[in-house]
């Protein structure tokens, strides 16, 4: 899933809490400067103390003690302005539009060697638009009697790209009784005397989907002829109930033979619109421009949906400051504890 | 009511001073001419003395007529003169108060005249006011002057003023005075010792000066202190710094110093007194060392 998120305006979870914690601390800072002016209760008085403030080396201790206090209270009010800014939460909302880029297309051909040449064309117009997917899978599955994987939903482009080369190359070039072709499809066929089963076909590709808890929409090119030869186990009608069962859209493309037997083609068109999908007939001369059509309606069919919003918390300044400030109180503490240790010694020093 | 004099007495008949104690007494008799017997000296025959003071047998050893001089009996009067500012409301050490210490001295002393059949006076103030108590004879009066000194010293009083105080006895005190000072200054303005001047020809001056607690010590580091002239706390910092307490104790010491040798200028016997459990050999210091300095 690829979304384009559109920056968003940066704002405040709770803003209120941002003068609340502020005053707090404000508050804080006013009750400890009138405390620190009153006298200690319990005190022991000494008389005569002026003389001290006299001494150079009272003098540098006060410089080093206003440094120190100086450096203490900065960075623990950049530890509180960290605080507070990550208490009150910067978030980020961001928008975006959502594109329909969460489908699953497989391509379903027929094998049949009746069907090489259609084959063909769709799996060419197919490439040029695998170029502009984002997100999208794409799988293809082949199949006659039986239905082969070809390659199983994927992203990987380059490799679909590939793949469908290699196919198109199968069924173009050397015709249905090349090398090629034969390897290409081997397997399809179990028992000749059950080929082209368009039910179970269909079928087979519909359970090729994964992923059945997300929310994706599936569609599937269904390119056949509609002439089964022999029994299966689903027939077309069953097979697009249980397409239309698993939420997955058949887009069929009858080859142009198909015309020659209208209830064939009535049946594989009902069989695609009752799936919510589309139906094209290629052209008796077989262009591309009809596939092109098809699959173009295909991408037509993108589904929009509302905006997503969402919301992210953006730490990173708040941390930052509250991490400089409490790295600013470390390193001045350590400082006193060493000065403090330093002094301890020398006192130990005979 | 007599809970001053009575601790006095009491830490002065603790065994380890019970020699001092007649020794005191003996020495503060030494203060006076009179030596507690009534001979003074001889001189020689002047028309008009009573026969019966001629001394006889000093004659003849020196072959001219010589007169016993008799001392008259008479009760002399030692005042006491105590500095009660509010730095006497500070502590001396980490235990005592300076307040303490002041009246524990001028008890000792009073308790000598009174035992000695003298008469105690008392001045103490300050800055704004200088009080005087009238010289009595009786351990009674002695324990009054004693509170009093007691009540007048509070962190809350003026500050401490020694030239003040003793312009105040030049002004009020006619008669010729055993004067004891008790102060807590650390030096002697120009104008304190022109009074002290003054003073030294009409009374016989004796000096006691009591410390003050070292703020750098780390025996106090638990303690909170403040200052109690400037009304501030004195930062908890400063009792753990040894180069800020070598500083500071030279600085005391200097200052000790400076102090002595004015008042030696001025021919003023003084002693400082540190702790209680050398008030009573200080006293006894004071005394000898004026005796010493009077036959000089």
């Amino acid at each position: 899933m690829d979304l384009t998120w559109n920056g968003g305006d940066t704002e405040f979870r709770w803003p209120w809490l941002l003068p609340v914690l502020v005053l707090m601390v404000i508050g804080l800072l006013v009750w400890w400067a009138r405390t620190r002016g009153r006298l200690p209760a319990g005190a022991a008085y000494v008389a005569h103390a002026a003389r001290l403030r006299t001494l150079p080396r009272y003098q540098a201790l006060v410089r080093r003690r206003v440094a120190l206090g100086t450096c203490l209270s900065i960075a623990a009010l950049i530890t509180c302005a960290g605080a507070i800014v990550l208490s009150a939460r910067v978030q980020e909302r961001q928008s975006t539009e959502q594109n329909d880029r969460t489908r699953d297309i497989m391509l379903c051909l027929d094998a049949s060697g009746s069907m090489a040449e259609v084959d063909a064309q769709v799996l060419r117009e197919f490439r040029t638009i695998v170029d502009g997917l984002q997100g999208e899978r794409v799988g293809l599955t082949i199949w006659s009697g039986v239905a082969i994987t070809v390659f199983p939903l994927t992203d990987d482009y380059d490799f679909v790209v590939e793949q469908l080369s290699e196919a198109e190359s199968a069924f173009g070039t050397g015709g249905v009784y090349s090398d090629e072709y034969a390897i290409y499809t081997a397997g399809t066929v179990v028992d000749w005397s059950v080929q082209s089963q368009l039910g179970d076909g269909l079928a087979s590709c519909v359970q090729r989907f994964d992923r059945k808890d997300e929310d994706r929409s599936r569609a599937i090119v269904l390119a056949s002829d509609n002439e089964p030869i022999g029994d299966g186990i689903y027939d077309l009608q069953g097979a697009a109930e249980f397409a239309a069962a698993e939420d997955v859209v058949v887009h069929g493309i009858a080859a142009p033979a198909t015309a020659e037997r209208p209830s064939a083609l009535q049946q594989f068109e009902d069989a695609a619109q009752g799936t919510g999908g589309t139906f094209a007939l290629l052209g008796a001369d077989g262009s591309a421009a009809a596939v092109v059509e098809a699959i173009g309606r295909l991408e037509a069919r993108e589904i929009t949906r509302p905006p997503l919003v969402q919301v992210l918390d953006r730490p990173t300044l708040g941390t930052a400051l509250a991490g400089i400030g409490v790295g600013g109180l470390l390193a001045v503490w350590i400082t006193e504890g060493v000065l403090a240790v330093r002094g301890r010694r020398e006192e130990e020093a005979p | 009511m007599t809970a001053h004099l009575t601790r006095i007495k009491s830490r002065l008949s603790v065994h380890a001073h019970r020699k001092v104690r007649g020794l005191l007494e003996g020495e503060y008799a030494a203060i006076h001419v009179g030596r507690g017997i009534d001979f003074n000296d001889l001189r020689e025959y002047v028309r008009g003395d009573d026969v019966k003071d001629i001394d006889w047998k000093a004659s003849a050893r020196s072959r001219q007529v010589l007169i016993k001089r008799y001392v008259a009996e008479r009760k002399h009067t030692v005042l006491l003169c105590v500095s009660t500012g509010r730095s006497m409301a500070a502590m001396n050490d980490a235990a005592v108060s300076k307040r303490e210490l002041a009246v524990f001295v001028s008890g000792v002393m009073g308790y000598l005249a009174v035992k000695h059949g003298d008469l105690v006076a008392l001045v103490h103030g300050n800055a704004a006011h200088q009080h005087a108590r009238p010289p009595e004879g009786s351990e009674l009066h002695l324990e009054r002057h004693l509170a009093a000194v007691h009540d007048a010293i509070t962190p809350d009083a003026p500050p401490a003023d020694l030239t003040a105080l003793l312009r105040y006895v030049t002004r009020t005190i006619r008669r010729r005075t055993i004067l004891v000072i008790v102060s807590d200054e650390t030096t002697l303005p120009e104008d304190c010792a022109d009074v002290m001047r003054r003073l030294t020809a009409q009374h016989e001056v004796l000096f006691l000066t009591i410390g003050d607690l070292d703020p750098t010590l780390p025996a106090v580091a638990d303690r909170r202190l403040v200052d109690v002239d400037a009304a501030a706390e004195v930062p908890g910092w400063l009792r753990h710094d040894r180069q800020l307490r070598d500083q500071y104790a030279t600085l005391v010491g200097t200052e000790e110093q400076q102090l002595r040798r004015a008042l030696e200028k001025l021919g003023v016997v003084h002693e400082r007194v540190r702790d209680t459990e050398s008030a009573i050999t200080a006293v006894f210091r004071l005394l000898e060392r004026h005796r010493h300095a009077r036959r000089r």
